[in-house]
């Protein structure tokens, strides 16, 4: 759906943080979504925990810069980050082109996320939430 | 309470056409279509700045040049009617109150600009320090708009709207015209490194924005042919940093004197007297201990920003960052940082801090691009 300016897909889970959630069975991708990129406009430079690596639900998972700021990325989720897209190191411009697709940030194996579904909001949930945040 | 935020002539014009933000107690633009091509627009054709925001004091009187060279660093002597320069206020223990451009309207009457930020304690100042002298200082920051116009195509733009003729004015001088009708007062003076112009439009406050509307109106529809942009206060942050030129607050305040700043030229020591004199005199004879410096960085990664560390060798601190960021020019992280003296050697390298990683950074000489490319040097 489209709200305001913002694309929200339908299928995704989000965070309050503006993080988004695709499942992929016991897998989740996650990455920023389009109110946060348009919010942090021209991003010049991410990045984002090695794989391997063990993530908690709405702690740091990586830093994004726009020319002017740096923001933290929180992880929507919780679990071990399996894969990253590593082309964002040379083209971090794929957050603002593209930030439900090419601009995914990882993959992480989830470890319940059953558990963590209940701090996530719906499409329409956040659609409510973004319009709370624009008046 | 929290004062209201103030607002310029073009809010309407900003807030229907740019991201806002809150700075100096003013909403003014940071972006309309993004930083990067705001930057790029100035840097090789031609950008419009609404800098009304900024302070302005007019001072008159027989003594106003005896004034100015007891409260400035630089010699305001050498300025003849019509001519501008850069200068600093100074405390008496010789840091930095304050950077600001300065032009001699007429032999007695002289039109200080100076930073948002320090409009009211600049203002004080120098209402202070005037009372030995018989002079007026006056607070026009209210009455006068203000926009620079800036990039390689700033003169012809400027030109199709000026009834004089504007090649004539060199850079740092200044002279009188009618901007698209109205009474204008321009200086050939910037915040970017580009060759332009900072234009005023005297006597509209805010009541009567319509003179102020129609300057910036008639320089957006002049500049169309060179695909002129409205820049927002991001692009003329990263614009001034690749010129090397300080952001008071960030670089400068009153615990850095002009010396360590690298600002040596506007200090006047053989003046006969001046607030902050005898420190600087002394810090002069003595030697600085640090020193401004540009870094570029050498890897691709995150960008430097104030505060993060400086270190030599991964095994001592020797400084930190004061200004950082994205170069939309050279696609690269880029800083001003205070380092020890003896590391201030161009083309020493260094690290810098940034979050958990430690990236190598060149120190290189200001401005920070290719001065025959760029600038207002830039060979035509």
């Amino acid at each position: 759906m489209r709200v305001l300016d913002y694309e929200i897909p339908e299928s995704l889970y989000y965070s309050k943080e503006h993080e988004w959630v695709r499942l992929e069975g016991k897998e989740a991708v996650v990455g920023i979504t389009d109110y946060a990129q348009k919010q942090l406009h021209e991003i010049v430079y991410v990045e984002v925990q090695q794989e391997g690596s063990e993530v908690k639900q709405f702690q740091t998972m990586g830093t994004v810069e726009s020319v002017k700021s740096v923001s933290d990325i929180f992880s929507p989720v919780t679990g071990k980050i399996t894969n990253v897209n590593t082309e964002l190191a040379d083209s971090p411009e794929l957050l603002n082109q593209d930030p439900y697709e090419k601009g995914w940030l990882a993959k992480i194996n989830l470890s319940d996320f059953k558990n963590d579904m209940k701090n996530l909001l719906s499409a329409q949930q956040y659609a409510d939430y973004i319009k709370t945040m624009e008046t | 309470m929290s004062k209201p935020l103030k607002i310029t002539h073009l809010y309407q014009f900003h807030k229907q056409t740019a991201k806002m933000i809150e700075f100096a107690g003013f909403q003014m633009p940071i972006w309309y279509k993004g930083i990067i091509p705001e930057h790029l627009a100035v840097r090789t054709r031609v950008g419009v700045f609404d800098i009304t925001h900024m302070g302005r004091a007019l001072i008159t009187g027989a003594k106003s040049e005896a004034f100015l060279n007891h409260v400035t660093t630089n010699d305001v002597s050498l300025l003849a009617p019509l001519s501008a320069q850069y200068s600093t206020i100074c405390n008496e223990e010789g840091g930095i109150k304050d950077d600001f451009v300065v032009s001699r309207l007429e032999q007695e009457k002289f039109l200080m600009v100076y930073n948002a930020a320090n409009r009211e304690k600049d203002y004080q100042w120098l209402v202070q320090n005037a009372e030995d002298f018989d002079v007026k200082v006056e607070d026009a920051s209210d009455n006068i708009a203000m926009f620079a116009v800036q990039g390689p195509n700033a003169q012809q733009t400027l030109q199709k709207i000026a009834s004089t003729d504007l090649s004539k004015i060199e850079r740092f001088k200044c002279g009188w015209t009618k901007l698209a009708g109205a009474i204008g007062f321009v200086s050939r003076t910037g915040y970017t490194g580009e060759d332009g112009f900072e234009v005023f439009v005297w006597n509209t406050p805010l009541s009567k924005s319509e003179n102020a509307v129609k300057v910036w109106n008639a320089i957006l529809e002049a500049g169309k042919e060179f695909r002129i942009e409205p820049c927002g206060l991001g692009a003329r942050d990263t614009l001034r940093l690749e010129a090397g030129m300080c952001l008071y607050g960030n670089d400068i305040d009153e615990t850095t004197t002009p010396l360590e700043a690298g600002l040596g030229f506007v200090v006047k020591l053989k003046k006969e007297s001046f607030i902050g004199k005898d420190a600087l005199t002394k810090q002069k004879a003595e030697g600085i201990k640090k020193k401004r410096v540009g870094l570029r960085m050498l890897e691709k990664g995150p960008n430097p920003r104030p505060k993060q560390e400086v270190w030599k060798d991964n095994a001592q601190k020797i400084g930190y960052v004061t200004s950082g960021t994205f170069s939309p020019l050279l696609e690269c992280g880029i800083a001003m940082a205070y380092v020890s003296i003896e590391h201030a050697t161009e083309g020493g390298i260094v690290m810098v801090k940034v979050r958990d990683k430690t990236l190598k950074a060149e120190i290189v000489k200001f401005p920070l691009y290719d001065p025959t490319r760029y600038g207002y040097m830039r060979q035509k």
